[in-house]
């Protein structure tokens, strides 16, 4: 475990730049990442992982655990101040994905429809192919539509890109257009869009397990 | 900015006499950016009066907009000396602290402007920003609130003076203030307006509930669910809420509705559990409520992984859980596997049954599978003997993992974990470049790859590397510059560390020479290296700085960039998010990569200032044997060797295009702030240095980086009450980290004590009350048993 799926705050940004440093060419300064988040606070989503447990999971005593004072190299890390990499947001979380997501609001556009944007989504590799670029994206997509009132949702993708095509494909998002030299290395990029409807849209359904319709008692 | 003449004419001046109405005229100009020609109308005005205060301030703004900024500040003072209550003299001296970023005297000014009579609204504004971003909310609350009754109209205005109260601390102000332009404007809304009114009704409720009425926070938010278009916030608040009131059934349903939209967030589940009080069951009930979980959210992780997390090791079912759940990944190909478990290797019982598992299914079973699963099966055991630090067995098992399949990229990540581990940077990195090779389009592993080689001291080529992801424009040589203005601090700080390495392999170098020297005094072609070395040295302990530098402006910049928003947020109708924002901002400093470089930064910094130290003593030793006029260029020491070779001015010239930073840059190497440093150019080093560390000490006493550079700095300068106060503060720090008796802590009380021992000047009353105060923090602590004391400081 470790990995949680949640709504990015600011707390989050700076190693949100990071992860796309890491990962992707198309790069922006941090005061980008903060015009998202306090433009559509709703739109963007972290994968985290914690090194340590978190603190909350203390809540599960465990009466075997051989002391973790066995083990010293976790003695000596807690003593420490937060590991300086750049993609710890604060003592042992760090960041391993993000989707960035915006509206695309154009004030002369008043009466038209409103359009999600993804900007830009990556996971860190050693962190891929465990669905966490899907999830990531069904709750951008999801918070979007109930939000904003998204009835679609755009993006780019380079061409080459195979798997962020297949991702895309798989969320159901068809190609609209292709735009020549979208990318600053002349690369074209494959315009691509899908329609919204909230009531498909809820993440869990696509688990296709059985529905908690609260009409039970869990214990 | 606001402009200087408002369209409506409210309150213009009479005009009496011509200086004055040029004044208007240029001021005129300046709001329309015709810089020059004001400055020439405001030029022959003080030519015929060279008092005229308002023309003075304008010719300062002037000056420095059209990039005469030494000549800025000049005329703003005197000007301000003539006049203080003019009010255009105040709005002008504003500015212009606001334009150089000095905001505790713009807000000065901006006020002045106001409280002088200013006629124009916009300064209002202005001086809501600047009280905003110098974090004065006593002032914040009156300025909002006079712009508030200029302009009533707009929502903004009054969701700004909320932000105004709430950050002042007084809560029900704030939520008065929403409330009462809510009801105002509900009748009025239209659709474009309904996001602002849902972001707005929250923050309101989230008031409330901070301030403590909680049932009454929740009765709102019922009251308020048709408006709310983030679900997911009404949902999260109404879960708290019903937790605080002790209404957990409800509370139940609330994280069973937040699962149904997120099920991969663990924060749920726990707090599920905390409203069904399962905790505290016995394990069995645990597990049938986490199967049943596990049957709505079949593809989520922590309904299979949390009960791995409080099933004791010796529980039948763990053995059997965790096998389905490691061999499930392990099948699928998750290269995240071993990660994954890691949270249960704390526990010696589990860990030991989780290696077991896999190193038998390795041993007999893997011939059943796909071939792919034999190798993230030994993948996930190189990973388990790198956690245990069995680097031998570790290597041994990717090897294995590369020979079966020799084309994954990952396996050479971990490869080349493994060999850092072992200490071999060179070969670590020659081995993720190998990985690279396999997937150039990737840049995560183009990232790694350059990570590694910068960490075997290789930056030239470490920024070749990453310059293949670069915007590269046409005239650059790498992607250096596109890196700096795209804040990748990363980058930065791995290259500051390497250039650190890189200098001090130059400083061992000097050593072994210097050493070699004592025999063969004056010989001619060790004069010359060790010329060389010391050119190195200063090159890149320059380069060092530089890189460290580079990111303590760029959150500078981080700083800086909140500005803007003061009036975004309230227009845009995100308050909740601009108060978080603000906070953050208030602790921008304590973000783990600014501690490294802080760290980084006082390595270099004490360096110099012991150098310092060094050449003022033998400066000293010199006065004292004057007679002795022997050799005077060799106690100058290092700095007084000849000009550099010609050679290298020419290696340098040709090595700025691959290390500068921007265009132009005027210190590539960094080796002015460097002199500027050797020389206290910009106040003394130690002050400079300590400004760094209490930066993030005021922004988080419970760190510890910045307490060790504050008790050198002051042990430094002899300052010992500071020091053993600051040695307090440490103290605390490992104390709430439940190292109580630490050592640390122990060696600087002694480090103390021997500074305090060594100091010829000390006034011998200090030196016994700092005696005495040490005692009195540390009772244990006695002048003739240190080793005694150290055993006490030993967690
Ligand atoms: C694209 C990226 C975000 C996918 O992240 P991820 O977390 O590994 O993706 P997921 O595990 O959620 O994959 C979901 C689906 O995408 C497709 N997919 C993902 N990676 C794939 C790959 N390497 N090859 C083929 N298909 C792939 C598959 O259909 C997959 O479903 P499956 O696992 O059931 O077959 C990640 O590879 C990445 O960060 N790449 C670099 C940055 C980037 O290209 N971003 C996209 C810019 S538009």
């Amino acid at each position: 475990m470790g990995i949680t799926i949640r709504r990015a705050t600011i707390h989050d940004i700076q190693a949100m730049q990071n992860a796309n440093l890491h990962n992707l060419p198309e790069n922006y300064q941090l005061k980008y990442y903060m015009y998202h988040i306090l433009s559509w606070p709703q739109a963007s989503y972290v994968a985290t992982t914690y090194d340590d447990i978190t603190p909350e999971a203390d809540l599960y005593a465990e009466d075997d655990g051989k002391a973790e004072a066995e083990v010293p190299e976790i003695v000596t890390k807690d003593v420490e101040d937060p590991k300086g990499d750049t993609s710890y947001i604060d003592k042992g979380e760090k960041i391993v994905g993000y989707v960035l997501g915006k509206m695309d609001d154009d004030p002369d556009a008043q009466n038209r429809k409103a359009h999600g944007h993804i900007t830009s989504l990556s996971v860190m590799r050693t962190y891929r192919r465990m669905g966490l670029a899907e999830k990531l994206m069904r709750q951008s997509l999801y918070a979007m539509c109930e939000c904003y009132g998204a009835e679609s949702v755009m993006l780019h993708v380079r061409k080459s890109n195979r798997a962020a095509l297949n991702l895309y494909l798989a969320l159901e998002f068809t190609t609209s257009s292709v735009e020549h030299s979208y990318y600053q290395d002349g690369e074209d990029a494959n315009c691509m869009k899908l329609e919204l409807k909230l009531e498909d849209l809820v993440p869990s359904k696509f688990q296709k397990g059985v529905e908690d319709d609260f009409s039970q008692d869990l214990i | 900015m606001s402009k200087l003449i408002q369209k409506k004419k409210v309150g213009a001046p009479i005009l009496t006499n011509k200086e004055d109405e040029n004044f208007y005229e240029a001021l005129k100009l300046y709001d329309q950016l015709q810089h020059k020609k004001a400055l020439k109308l405001v030029t022959a005005s003080l030519k015929k009066n060279s008092n005229h205060a308002a023309c003075l301030a304008l010719k300062g703004c002037l000056n420095y907009q059209l990039g005469n900024k030494s000549e800025a500040e000049a005329p703003i003072l005197k000007a301000i000396g003539k006049e203080p209550r003019n009010h255009y003299v105040n709005h002008l001296a504003g500015m212009y602290y606001k334009l150089i970023d000095n905001y505790e005297e713009a807000a000065k000014w901006m006020k002045a402007a106001v409280d002088n009579g200013s006629p124009n609204t916009g300064i209002i504004r202005d001086l809501a920003y600047v009280q905003t971003q110098i974090r004065d909310y006593k002032n914040l609350v009156v300025t909002r609130q006079q712009f508030l009754e200029k302009q009533p109209g707009y929502r903004a205005n009054w969701t700004s003076v909320a932000v105004a109260h709430h950050m002042n601390g007084d809560h029900q102000q704030a939520y008065t203030t929403l409330q009462k332009i809510e009801d105002i404007i509900r009748e009025h809304l239209n659709e474009g307006d309904r996001y602002e009114q849902s972001e707005c009704i929250l923050y309101k409720i989230q008031l409330i509930g901070e301030s403590g009425l909680v049932e009454k926070a929740l009765d709102q938010l019922e009251k308020d669910e048709r408006e709310i278009k983030d679900k997911l916030a009404f949902l999260e608040m109404k879960g708290r809420y019903l937790l605080m009131l002790n209404r957990k059934k409800e509370a139940s349903v609330v994280y069973r509705q937040l699962l149904k939209r997120n099920p991969d967030n663990v924060q749920f589940y726990i707090l599920l559990e905390t409203s069904l009080e399962s905790a505290s069951k016995p394990v069995e009930i645990r597990l049938k409520l986490f199967d049943k979980l596990a049957s709505f959210y079949p593809k989520s992780d922590p309904p299979k992984f949390v009960p791995l997390l409080f099933l004791p090791a010796s529980h039948p079912e763990f053995k059997s859980r965790v096998r389905e759940y490691l061999l499930s990944q392990l099948k699928r190909g998750f290269p995240a596997t071993f990660v994954n478990l890691k949270p249960l290797y704390k526990n010696l019982a589990k860990r030991a049954i989780i290696f077991d598992i896999v190193n038998e299914f390795h041993n007999l079973e893997l011939s059943q599978f796909d071939p792919t699963v034999a190798v993230w099966t030994k993948f996930f055991l190189a990973q388990h003997y790198l956690y245990v630090n069995d680097l031998e067995k570790a290597e041994e098992s990717i090897n294995e993992a590369i020979e079966h399949t020799p084309t994954l990229v990952e396996l050479y990540i971990l490869k080349a974990r493994i060999i850092k581990h072992k200490g071999d940077y060179e070969l670590a990195s020659a081995i993720m470049e190998e990985g690279r090779e396999l997937d150039l389009q990737d840049r995560f592993i183009n990232s790694k790859s350059t990570k590694y080689l910068l960490r075997a001291n290789k930056v030239d080529q470490a920024i070749d590397t990453i310059s293949l992801f670069t915007k590269l424009d046409k005239d650059a040589a790498n992607g250096l510059k596109d890196l700096h203005v795209m804040q990748a601090n990363w980058v930065l700080v791995e290259s500051a560390e390497a250039y650190v390495r890189i200098y001090k392999n130059y400083v061992k170098q000097l050593q072994a020479l210097e050493a070699k020297d004592e025999h063969e005094e004056g010989d001619k072609n060790i004069e010359e290296e060790k010329e060389e070395i010391l050119e190195n040295i200063d090159m890149y302990m320059g380069l060092a700085l530089k890189r460290y530098n580079a990111i303590v402006k760029n959150f500078k910049i981080f700083f800086q960039d909140q500005y803007d928003f003061h009036s975004y947020c309230p227009r845009r109708g995100t308050p909740r998010d601009y108060v978080e924002t603000l906070k953050w901002e208030d602790k921008i400093h304590t973000t783990p990569i600014y501690i490294r470089v802080i760290k980084g930064l006082s390595g270099i910094m004490f360096e110099i200032y012991d150098d310092q130290v060094r050449k003022h003593n033998a400066q000293l030793k010199e006065l004292l044997e004057e007679e002795d006029t022997k050799s005077k260029k060799k106690s100058n020491g290092k700095k007084k060797l000849k000009s550099p070779k010609s050679q290298l001015i020419k290696k340098k010239s040709k090595l700025v295009p691959l290390v500068e930073l921007e265009k132009d840059d005027q210190d590539p190497f960094g080796s002015k702030a460097l002199s500027d440093l050797q020389n206290n150019a910009n106040g003394k080093i130690m002050d400079i240095l300590l400004e760094l560390a209490k930066t993030v000490s005021d922004e988080d006493p419970m760190l510890k980086t910045p307490w060790e550079i504050v008790i050198n700095v002051y042990l430094n300068e002899g300052k010992y009450v500071l020091a053993l106060q600051a040695i307090r503060s440490l103290e605390k720090v490992m104390t709430r980290r439940g190292s109580a008796k630490s050592r640390l802590v122990g060696e600087y009380v002694l480090k103390l004590d021997e500074s305090i021992n060594k100091d010829t000047q000390i006034n011998s009353a200090i030196a016994q009350v700092v005696s005495k105060s040490i005692i009195a923090a540390f009772p244990e602590f006695t002048k003739d048993a240190p080793d005694a004391f150290l055993a006490i400081y030993c967690q």
